[in-house]
């Protein structure tokens, strides 16, 4: 019944879609990234990337920025998938309503938000002042904290809606079978619906570090010019000093960075599911 | 016989009209869009056309891609006037896209100051109007007027500086006059970029124009390297911002009106370009715009001329080598960028 000729002719949409928008344009960089003006070979720009500590730097802070995000989104969103999960369907009805409701703004507007509710004088900076903590210039905007913050809100969703399809399905009598047998609530937590749940985290995680690795408005726009993330500066590089080149040699480094981290981790989704 | 004679009258009554209106030239410029678009509409396009019979059509296309259509339309060009504000006119004129004025081709060129038509012998076409970068600071909450570059450096401004980042090019003209100020040149920024590393601690780096309005609105900013035209636009809203022309000089974004090579209606592209000059549209643009006229007939109200470069300061403005600084961009861009990262 299983024909790859069926297979094909019903994916053949969606794949022409991808050659068209996504490999062609996507190859069209990559090849850009690795030639000079004249349009011969040259690995100058990567090893220019690759040799600066400024750079490297970059690589470093999107690296470390996307991994305490992805903590972030996981710690706080595996909870509230499972409770969602486990909750009556009016009350999973709301949740899914306010989690969701964001994403129906822009980006954009979001962010413009977290501008005034940290910058100086906001809403935050204020009630620390008030407390006693911070002088009145106090701000949080152009911080690392700063961008964390917004990536966490823009980000959050993805994280538990993967979450909340997987522990849906988790047969509930698996979790009343290690309470009989003994478990406390948290070590039936960590040893029956965690495991279980590991497809739903590892596709999260894998959509939240992606995403916030490659985000450039929010970096930009809360953390500023002095904290440049790799988005941020290929979009500096490719519009502002219009070094077509290097920009895409960035593009590679990251495209190749996202994927050395793809592999790994779609092996252990793999054992999860096994 | 009767109609036959009125027929003919008509065809020939509509052909001579139709012959006319034909007859009716037509210049093609550039302009910016905006407010300044509108303006010159307003101020010199609508009334040309009622003066001398003649059609303008405007498009709406900034200084660089400007350049890049007049290059690629080097044998056929579609424009008769182009306005520049990035000194193109060098690398144009250079190319021959456009064509030299000879100063006795302009009425206004004698009563122009005279580095707005230096450029006339490189080939260049004149200068039109300049916004200066000097120095912006909030009247009510600032210690004190600054009156020098230098002054950025004084600690009484506390955390309150706001400087613009080099990708934007009102920006990197401030960096390359506190370079100046600082002992550098266009082939040495070493000095500057070593004293505005000491500034960072107590900056807002900003990128775009809204910006430095939000930081003086929002921001607490007392104090900030920007073009005069913009302390106009940020006084409007309502923050009392003043702007100050260093005493060490001050850099400046010049916009010139050129006419386009091997296009068939130079003389009335020149007269369009000379019109502009005059002292009552540059009065204007003063008035509206707070942009400092380049003709020295000019008349300001006094309240004008508080705010906008004029009269003597005006031959202190320094002019960096377009040429020279375009070659520099992205080396000092990057220098920048690594100076600034945390």
């Amino acid at each position: 019944m299983h024909s790859i000729k069926l297979d094909l002719s019903i994916a053949a949409p969606g794949i022409l879609l991808l050659l068209i928008a996504f490999v062609l344009p996507v190859t069209g960089i990559l090849v850009l990234g690795i030639e000079n003006a004249e349009g011969s070979f040259t690995s100058a720009h990567l090893v220019k990337f690759l040799t600066d500590p400024f750079y490297l730097a970059i690589a470093w802070r999107t690296v470390k920025l996307s991994l305490i995000i992805t903590a972030i989104c996981f710690i706080a969103g595996f909870p509230l998938a499972y409770i969602m999960a486990r909750g009556g369907p009016k009350l999973r009805l709301w949740l899914l309503i306010v989690i969701t409701l964001p994403l129906m703004t822009s980006v954009v507007v979001r962010t413009f938000g977290w501008m005034v509710i940290l910058g100086r004088g906001g809403l935050v900076p204020q009630a620390l002042n008030m407390l006693g903590l911070v002088n009145r210039n106090f701000t949080l905007m152009q911080t690392e904290t700063a961008i964390v913050v917004g990536m966490v809100q823009v980000l959050f969703p993805f994280m538990v809606l993967s979450i909340l399809g997987v522990v849906t399905k988790i047969d509930r009598r698996l979790e009343e079978a290690a309470r009989v047998m003994g478990c406390s609530f948290i070590q039936a937590m960590r040893s029956v619906v965690l495991p279980l749940a590991m497809p739903g985290v590892v596709a999260g995680s894998l959509l939240v570090f992606t995403l916030s690795a490659s985000y450039f408005i929010t970096p930009t726009l809360l953390g500023g010019t002095r904290l440049p993330v790799l988005a941020s500066s290929i979009y500096e590089t490719a519009t502002k000093t219009l070094d077509w080149h290097f920009a895409a040699a960035q593009s590679i480094v990251l495209l190749i960075g996202v994927l050395a981290l793809l592999v790994p981790y779609t092996r252990l989704s793999g054992k999860a599911n096994g | 016989m009767r109609l036959y004679l009125f027929t003919t009258a008509l065809i020939t009554g509509t052909a001579i009209l139709s012959s006319s209106a034909l007859a009716q030239e037509t210049l093609i410029v550039n302009s910016w869009g905006g407010t300044y678009e509108k303006l010159q509409k307003e101020l010199i396009f609508e009334p040309f056309e009622r003066a001398n019979n003649v059609k303008i059509q405007v498009a709406t296309v900034y200084s660089a891609d400007m350049l890049a259509q007049l290059r690629a339309q080097k044998n056929a060009p579609q424009y008769d006037v182009v306005q520049f504000s990035g000194g193109q006119e060098v690398v144009a004129a250079k190319e021959g896209l456009i064509s030299p004025i000879k100063p006795e081709e302009l009425s206004h060129a004698a009563d122009l100051y005279p580095f707005a038509t230096a450029g006339l012998a490189r080939g260049e076409g004149p200068v039109s109007l300049v916004t200066a970068i000097g120095l912006l600071y909030n009247q009510k909450t600032a210690p004190s007027a600054p009156s020098s570059w230098k002054d950025l450096w004084d600690p009484k401004y506390e955390d309150h500086l706001v400087l613009t980042d080099l990708s934007n090019s009102y920006g990197l003209l401030g960096m390359l006059m506190m370079n100046q100020v600082w002992g550098g040149t266009l082939e040495n920024t070493k000095p500057g970029l070593e004293k505005v590393g000491e500034l960072l601690n107590r900056s807002v780096i900003i990128t775009s124009s809204p910006e430095v309005q939000q930081n003086f609105a929002q921001n607490d900013a007392w104090i900030a390297p920007f073009s005069q035209d913009y302390a106009h636009v940020i006084r409007q809203s309502g923050q009392p911002v003043r702007f100050v022309a260093p005493k060490e000089g001050m850099p400046a974004v010049f916009f010139t009106s050129n006419v386009v090579a091997n296009r068939p209606n130079q003389a009335l592209a020149k007269k369009l370009i000379d019109f502009s000059l005059s002292p009552e549209v540059q009065a204007a643009f003063a008035r509206e715009m707070r942009y400092s006229p380049t003709n020295s007939k000019t008349v300001l109200d006094a309240e004008v001329g508080a705010e906008v470069v004029h009269g003597d300061a005006i031959n202190a403005l320094v002019r960096f080598n377009p040429q020279t600084v375009d070659g520099m961009r992205n080396q000092l861009i990057e220098e920048w960028k690594k100076l600034i990262a945390r």
